[in-house]
């Protein structure tokens, strides 16, 4: 009665990793970097991120449903690999905790000025201690039960509806904003959680299309962002949205109900799950990757010291700038491992391959 | 040295020293002995099938008598003394011993359940007596296939329990995984079926209830239906089902009673009062305490003119009024009913409207309090009802804490903790977490009978299909 990982969980998974905090300023992003109607960099961005999936496929498929760490361990010694492994997982459980932090730093802005944001920081990790404690197919029930409780959030979006104006959107595209190589990498960074499927592939059984489901995953995620940006470049002007820090949580505040208002504090704090699930499956990741290093060191002890030593490290960055600059620099660090990384895997495989038809046919 | 050896009566007698409740009969024209306990027999039975036979017989006619069906021969006197112990009739003739299955102690009759009402419907509930337990459900499922797996649990108790399943629709595996834990047990007594679960469940620390209790024998015969595993055990009026999920918790025979469209109305219901009474004294706390801004402004006014007597922090005055709540609750129930009315109007009324008067709490809190309340027992297990009021105070503490971050960190909390759960193996969250699609229409709704063909999944059914109903 094991219980199995099944493609539906995964998308699901794959989108609230990918989905996060940036989407509040996301509308922002794309309007500074892109201009007028520069939703459609979502579009190509979406692409890109399939071609690299596909390069994660292959690694899937020519290294035979192994797990990443194994098929680098067939070539290159531990020792070699561990310093490597040590410092990707700091990397990784540093851009979860970074990802917690800018959450927390927000929300202390919006309702809870006079407190210290460590202490909301405090609560953050230790949820999601309880959750990298348990196993990854727990984690991705978690996961699910967090999708539905946030995902009916879309829907408050048709409330904009009225006031939702074509015109603003303008016939011009890329008016007022140039496209340049950090423009296309900050976008980016938005799409970025989907590589936890190249880690998720050990657990997955064999007959699961398990990169359908990653596939699925990120084009929900393209849907959803391009929804928010469309609305958000009718509802906005041009010159507002440029100037709108987190222009989603204005477009909240846009909202009054007869018995509620100022109702973004009730949705911002509903996104605390899925901000948690991004933190949680980059710690999970960093935990994995720790645990091929301190093979005999307890799980209990690994989460614990991904959780603290994360902690520890956000305790550096004071202000909300200085989290979002270092969140950037992690940002585009991890868009280059994420494409070197099934490259490296694959220039392995390969390697693999030909020493063992060299075994197989020494002449 | 004597070293004769003591008679199968004479150990027996020694192993029922002291029980004066033991009744020993002696037939000394026939040499025979007849030992029972008189308050574990139907007199009528041991009468007719064995005391007046005995009384009207021949010495030579003895051995041919005890050849009939009720005797059955024994040969260890440990297997006779626990054949009494569980109302056995034991008869020793000339160093030859049988039994008599002669037991009907007195018990209640079949009544209405007092936990679970229903509105339409069969009203028969369970007893305390498990042969009659077990009767109510074969005389509604007439069929060889309902299987009754008789074990024995508690070293001293020795309590009858019955596995029951429908051969063909519930899964082997999980019938084989529920008979092992019974088994498994280590315990001199169980004294009911809530005290079964807790040896069997998977999480024993959790406060979710992770097995469905139930004193009704149309629900037990609806899950065996569903292809589930289900428990009796004796002296107890509550039978349990396995496996269970948390969503299962919400349904009520009622809901199947009447047209699906009341019953998906009725369940949706449930579910919105779950909603409201985990959250709703929580969110009064966590706006009243920080997100002000949040109540529009003639709603704030109204708020602020209630609140402006009150000298206690929103925090305090909720667990006061909670706690208030659950001490009407909890002598309610341990009264008798017609006192049990009377602290109702008199905690309600006079309490909540003096409580106000007094200033200390505010009237909308007494609305949210109650609003909370009445919402919790419109849950229809009282096990899960109680599991979620105890949450209720945790939320209601995070949310004076930290306001509407405090609510939606204990929302986690519990999601994450509901998430680890399991029910014999399977998912606690079944069907949305691992999505069963098929399932949801007997979830969150009662679906129409030509749409739910389908047994539900969690409970592994070889044989899927359960109808084949037509629109």
């Amino acid at each position: 009665m094991k219980e199995k990982l099944n493609q539906y969980h995964i998308a699901i998974l794959i989108y609230m990793t990918q989905s996060g905090i940036v989407i509040f300023s996301l509308p922002r992003l794309v309007a500074e970097n892109f201009g007028t109607n520069g939703w459609y960099v979502l579009v190509i961005i979406s692409l890109l991120v399939t071609c690299n999936i596909f390069l994660m496929q292959l690694v899937y498929r020519f290294g035979k449903g192994s797990s990443v760490f194994d098929i680098l361990e067939q070539r290159i010694p531990l020792a070699v690999l561990s310093p490597i492994y040590i410092l990707l997982a700091l990397f990784w459980a540093y851009l979860g905790c970074l990802v917690g932090k800018q959450y927390i730093l927000i929300l202390q802005m919006l309702a809870f000025p006079t407190t210290n944001p460590m202490v909301f920081k405090f609560i953050f990790d230790f949820m999601a201690l309880i959750l990298i404690s348990k196993q990854i197919y727990n984690i991705t029930k978690a996961a699910t039960v967090f999708f539905y409780l946030t995902i009916w959030m879309v829907f408050v979006f048709f409330f904009h509806f009225p006031e939702f104006s074509w015109l603003r959107l303008t016939p011009f595209i890329g008016y007022g904003g140039i496209g340049g190589l950090e423009s296309w990498l900050e976008i980016y960074i938005a799409f970025l959680g989907y590589e936890v499927c190249l880690f998720l592939i050990p657990y997955v059984p064999e007959k699961t299309k398990v990169f359908k489901a990653v596939y699925i995953g990120n084009f929900f995620l393209t849907f959803i962002y391009l929804f928010i940006c469309v609305i958000g470049f009718g509802f906005f002007s041009f010159g507002q949205l440029t100037n709108l820090v987190y222009p989603l949580l204005d477009m909240l505040a846009y909202l009054q109900l007869p018995f509620i208002e100022r109702i973004e504090n009730f949705l911002f704090t509903l996104f605390l799950f899925k901000v948690l699930m991004t933190t949680v499956i980059y710690f999970w990741i960093a935990k994995i990757t720790l645990s091929r290093v301190f093979r005999k060191v307890k799980s209990t002890w690994l989460d614990l010291s991904v959780v603290v030593v994360s902690y520890g490290l956000s305790l550096i960055p004071q202000v909300i700038s200085e989290v979002e600059r270092l969140l950037r620099m992690l940002g585009y660090t991890q868009i280059v491992i994420v494409y070197v990384f099934p490259l490296l895997l694959l220039a392995v495989i390969a390697l693999n391959r030909m020493s063992n038809r060299r075994r197989e046919n020494p002449s | 040295m004597n070293t004769q050896q003591p008679t199968p009566v004479q150990q027996t007698l020694e192993q029922f020293m002291d029980c004066d409740d033991l009744i020993y009969r002696t037939y000394p024209v026939i040499q025979t002995e007849l030992i029972f306990f008189g308050n574990l027999v139907d007199y009528q039975q041991i009468n007719r099938d064995v005391i007046d036979p005995l009384n009207h017989v021949r010495m030579e006619e003895v051995p041919a008598l005890l050849q009939q069906s009720q005797f059955e021969q024994e040969t260890d006197v440990a297997k006779v003394i626990e054949g009494i112990a569980e109302g056995n009739a034991a008869v020793f003739h000339q160093g030859l011993m049988f039994l008599a299955n002669v037991y009907g102690p007195e018990h209640r009759n079949v009544e209405k359940s007092e936990t679970e009402t229903a509105i339409s419907g069969p009203h028969d509930a369970f007893v305390e007596a498990i042969e009659t337990n077990l009767s109510l459900i074969r005389k509604r499922v007439r069929s060889p296939r309902l299987k009754a797996v008789r074990l024995h649990v508690g070293e001293i108790m020795k309590s009858t329990v019955y596995v029951l399943f429908i051969d063909g629709l519930a899964d082997p595996d999980i019938v084989n995984e529920m008979v092992n834990r019974i088994r498994d047990i280590e315990i001199d007594g169980l004294i009911d079926a809530n005290l079964l679960v807790q040896c069997i469940d998977d999480n024993p620390d959790s406060i979710f209830p992770q097995f469905l209790t139930t004193e009704r024998p149309d629900v037990v015969t609806s899950k065996l239906l569903d292809g589930k595993v289900c428990c009796l055990i004796d002296s107890s009026p509550t039978a349990i089902a396995a496996p269970t999920n948390f969503f299962e918790f919400f349904s009520s025979p009622d809901d199947y009673y009447q047209r699906w469209i009341l019953g998906s109305g009725v369940r949706i219901l449930r579910f919105v009062a779950f909603i409201i009474t985990v959250s709703f004294t929580a969110l009064y706390v966590s706006v009243t305490t920080f997100h002000y801004e949040m109540i529009p402004y003639p709603l704030l006014l109204n708020l602020a003119e209630s609140r402006n007597k009150v000298p206690f922090p929103p925090l305090f005055e909720a667990l006061l009024m909670e706690t208030t709540i659950e001490l009407l609750r909890e002598a309610g129930a341990r009264l008798p009913a017609k006192i049990g009315q009377t602290i109702g109007i008199v905690g309600g009324i006079v309490i909540g409207q003096a409580a106000v008067q007094a200033g200390l709490t505010s009237n909308i809190l007494i609305i949210a309090v109650a609003s909370s309340a009445i919402a919790s027992f419109v849950i229809p297990s009282y096990i899960m009802s109680a599991s979620i009021r105890m949450i209720r105070f945790g939320l209601i503490v995070l949310a004076g804490v930290w306001g509407m971050l405090g609510l939606m960190v204990g929302l986690g909390l519990i999601v994450i903790h509901l998430t680890g759960l399991k029910n014999l193996e399977t998912s606690y969250l079944t069907p949305v977490a691992p999505m069963k699609m098929s399932d949801w229409k007997d979830t969150f709704i009662r679906g129409p009978l030509w749409s739910s063909k389908t047994r539900p999944s969690q409970a592994r059914s070889k044989n899927i299909h359960r109808n084949k109903m037509r629109k």
